[in-house]
């Protein structure tokens, strides 16, 4: 993949196409495992099992990645007077509000039947160990320029 | 009324105890994360983009034991 040199009026923070990697490849990682604990969850639990599995897959890489989504959001605010405050308050923010939604969601399907408990919890344990895997491997096969406004030469293309 | 005596007379969930500290930790974790991360673009604000990226993978990592112990109500009786 090769990028387009930056231009030098360009303030936009480096990080995005790491953290818009991380989201592409949080997803892709995301649907194997749905795949694979979809598959195991029916065989031990059945048609609960399956659900489950979906669904803590899903939980898990939906509030993993509001983390990298948010840093998006906020960078759109790159150069401007308020990028400070409003980045950390971004960030910061949708941390806060993704945690009191995930204990309202978790209190909500704590008691329904069409749930089996351990497969999901299982796959919410299998969906964050997955996006955390992929983070670590986005970051560590990136290539972060050392100062924003630095031009590098173009990326090798084997990535 | 001595300790013993107010100690016997909660009831509940222990495991309760535990989502709390699960909020805790991870709240410090990332105050912390995000705190030295100001602190790193107030010196050299041209190295923001990189310092975001660290500052990001340390979050994952700080709140990905929050998720898995709040999700721990499901499996706790």
């Amino acid at each position: 993949m090769t990028t387009a040199p930056r231009d030098p009026a360009d303030r936009t923070p480096t990080s995005n196409p790491v953290l818009r990697r991380a989201l592409v490849w949080g997803g892709a990682i995301a649907a194997a495992i749905a795949v694979v604990g979809g598959i195991l969850g029916f065989a031990f639990a059945g048609p609960e099992g399956l659900v489950s599995a979906l669904l803590g897959t899903l939980l898990a890489v939906v509030f993993m990645g509001i983390t990298g989504a948010s840093i998006l959001l906020a960078n759109r605010f790159a150069g401007s007077d308020l990028f400070v405050g409003a980045f950390f308050g971004i960030v910061l923010g949708g941390w806060l509000l993704k945690f009191i939604v995930f204990i309202v969601l978790v209190v909500l399907l704590r008691g329904v039947d069409w749930l089996d408990p351990v497969v999901l919890f299982l796959s919410i344990v299998a969906g964050v160990i997955g996006s955390l895997v992929v983070d670590v491997l986005v970051v560590a096969r990136s290539r972060l320029p050392y100062a924003s406004d630095a031009h590098l030469p173009p990326p090798p293309s084997d990535d | 009324m001595d300790a013993t005596t107010v100690l016997a007379e909660i009831n509940g969930n222990i495991a309760t105890v535990g989502y709390g500290l699960a909020a805790i930790g991870p709240a410090i974790g990332v105050g912390i994360v995000v705190g030295k991360t100001i602190e790193g673009v107030a010196r050299q604000p041209e190295l923001a983009g990189r310092l975001q990226v660290l500052m990001w993978i340390g979050i994952a990592f700080t709140e990905a034991l929050a998720f898995i112990g709040i999700a721990t109500y499901f499996i706790f009786v």
